[in-house]
């Protein structure tokens, strides 16, 4: 089990990615070689605004500087307070916590499907299995938002030397429709016993690749998303049901989950 | 000289006065990998009742001004897997146990302390007469001076070590159950549980949790906790355990100098999974700076007008 931490951290950089998105990167940070894809911090922003912690997904760290970045989308007041930080602010981070992704074997394809703000993790994680000298063109990277606004950093996702596979609701970048539409031709058309499937994002959008998995018959994981006041498993608030019935704690047990585990 | 925190309530002794409260803390497991136990007072493990509950269906939390509101439901793993799969965790922790056990029925809380009575690691029972949240028992038994006696009493044949009645803000007055259970035979107080309370959405008209209400807690309850606590204090004779939104040293130093002999941490261990060890060095630091050579020099002390 990794050992949390409650640290103050800084803020270095700070981009603006328009459409409310934003990209944060904070130092100092000691448990930076500690984080794995999937992992979050959970983010004590010091106010009389709100009053617990904002979980945020780790999008990469760089382990020598003990930076780590987070990338995230203002929906209420914590991230908008977040958003209102300046170089040289602090936060405390609570953290790395929960359960990373299991990685794929070398010889595996790794479907990584990510929708709106469920891009972080999965972006991490295809930076570190890069790093780790897997063959970029066994990523599959799906990445689906209503309009062009939605798909971050595409750049960076293209200089990873992936398989880029962006879809728009609208169609204004990438393909037209829902982001679940190539992802079910990409897999009937391969090896599906080859194959590991990665989702992270909206609640319709993980139902959906949930149903495709267990239909197709494809194992992988997907990363949830749940109201979190403690972030560390104490509060038991917030959970969801499970399959098998019961309910398991999204931030201990998860936040990534096989797929039909959870009864989404 | 360094101050001394160690305080004791009903013979057993604590180290600190700063323990972690009932439903915020799990059974210690997590809190463990962020602080060693030995920092704690007590660990005052969630409720726990005579068969494993699974409580509420989600949302059950919701954040409010200075605090949140919960309907956990009393979820909890039941005494047999309590005594089989945490005891054996809590064996290795150096730090007081307090068990907090909650029932639907005033049979399943004795049966629940007559099994915990043959359990060593248990220090002293908490009983949860007070929870909001669940449909029978719960608050209903500690909102009744008659019930609470009758409870306290029962359970007080078959548990032998110290037992502490937690208390419910909710009733018209808690001196009168607190009279209650003294005269039931109750060793100390817990004061308080949480306030009942509830959150709508405005978009959707519906409320935040799916149980409708829920018990409020944080720092938005202290000043009627402080006001419980002092009031129990002033009518009764047995040690105090303060609780409501306790997240510094000075709000233990408001609650001990009210009558409290120990304090519980809730609320804040969401924030600051690791406030108990922030406060109890928060409250040494206190004593120093008043010349005191001991937190007990505290208790009551309040100067009234
Ligand atoms: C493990 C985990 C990782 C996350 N990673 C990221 C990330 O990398 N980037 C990012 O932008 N967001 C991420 N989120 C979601 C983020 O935590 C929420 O958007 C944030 O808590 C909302 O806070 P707020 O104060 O701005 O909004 P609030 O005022 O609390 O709520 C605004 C709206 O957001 C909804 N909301 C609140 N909390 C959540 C939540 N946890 N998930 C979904 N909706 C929520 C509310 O119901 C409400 O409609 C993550 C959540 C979890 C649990
Ligand atoms: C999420 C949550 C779960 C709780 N569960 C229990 C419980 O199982 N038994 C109990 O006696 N009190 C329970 N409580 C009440 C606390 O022990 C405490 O009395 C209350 O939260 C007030 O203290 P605070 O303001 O420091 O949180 C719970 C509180 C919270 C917030
Ligand atoms: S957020 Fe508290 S248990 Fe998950």
């Amino acid at each position: 089990m990794i050992k949390p931490t409650c640290e103050d951290t800084f803020l270095i950089k700070k981009r603006d990615l328009k459409n409310n998105y934003f990209s944060m990167v904070f130092k100092t940070y000691s448990r930076v070689d500690q984080c794995q894809p999937g992992h979050f911090v959970h983010v004590h922003i010091p106010s009389t605004d709100i009053f617990f912690r904002r979980a945020m997904s780790v999008a990469g760290v760089l382990v020598e500087s003990g930076e780590i970045e987070v990338i995230f989308k203002v929906v209420g007041r914590g991230t908008r307070l977040l958003s209102m930080l300046h170089p040289g602010d602090r936060v405390n981070f609570l953290g790395p916590l929960g359960v990373s992704f299991k990685l794929p074997k070398k010889s595996e394809k790794a479907i990584m499907v990510a929708g709106g703000v469920g891009f972080p993790p999965l972006f991490y994680m295809a930076t570190e299995m890069v790093r780790r000298g897997y063959d970029p063109k066994n990523i599959e990277f799906f990445y689906g938002g209503r309009s062009v606004s939605d798909i971050l950093e595409r750049t960076r996702i293209k200089k990873l030397g992936v398989t880029f596979h962006p879809v728009t609701e609208d169609g204004s970048y990438g393909e037209k429709g829902l982001v679940t539409g190539p992802v079910e031709r990409y897999i009937k058309s391969g090896d599906k016993a080859k194959m590991r499937l990665y989702g992270c994002g909206p609640d319709g959008m993980l139902r959906a690749v949930n149903e495709l998995g267990l239909r197709l018959g494809v194992p992988g994981q997907l990363s949830l998303e749940a109201p979190m006041p403690c972030g560390v498993g104490i509060c038991l608030g917030c959970v969801v049901p499970l399959v098998k019935g019961g309910y398991a704690r999204v931030c201990q047990d998860g936040p990534v989950f096989e797929i039909g585990e959870v009864a989404l | 000289m360094t101050p001394n925190l160690k305080v004791s309530i009903a013979g057993v002794e604590f180290a600190t006065p700063i323990m972690t409260a009932s439903g915020c803390c799990g059974y210690g497991e997590e809190l463990a990998a962020i602080f060693p136990m030995s920092k704690l007072g007590a660990l005052v493990t969630k409720s726990v009742t005579l068969n494993p509950r699974e409580g509420h269906p989600p949302p059950r939390t919701a954040e409010t001004a200075s605090g949140m509101l919960n309907a956990i439901g009393l979820a909890n793993v039941g005494v047999d897997r309590f005594i089989t799969e945490k005891i054996p965790f809590l064996e290795k922790q150096k730090t007081k146990v307090i068990v907090n056990v909650a029932g639907s029925k005033l049979e399943e809380y004795v049966e629940v302390c007559s099994r915990l009575n043959d359990i060593e690691r248990v220090d002293m029972i908490e009983l949860n007469i007070s929870c909001p949240n669940v449909n029978e028992g719960g608050m209903e038994f500690g909102s009744d001076p008659a019930m609470t006696e009758k409870s306290v009493a029962a359970v007080k044949k078959v548990f032998s070590r110290p037992l502490i009645a937690k208390l419910s803000p909710n009733v018209t007055s808690i001196t009168t159950i607190a009279q209650a259970a003294q005269q039931g035979g109750a060793d100390a107080f817990s004061v308080i549980n949480s306030l009942v309370g509830t959150s709508i959405d405005t978009d959707t008209w519906r409320p935040r949790l799916t149980n409708n209400k829920g018990g409020l807690t944080g720092p938005a309850i202290k000043p009627v906790a402080l006001a419980m606590v002092n009031a129990v204090y002033e009518k009764c004779s047995l040690p105090i355990i303060g609780i409501g939104g306790i997240a510094t040293a000075e709000d233990v130093v408001e609650f001990m100098l009210c009558g409290a002999t120990a304090v519980q941490v809730g609320t804040s261990l969401f924030v600051r999974p690791d406030a108990p060890v922030i406060i109890a060095d928060g409250l040494k630091e206190y004593l120093r700076k008043k010349k005191l050579s001991s937190a007990c020099e505290l208790i009551g002390k309040v100067r009234k007008y």
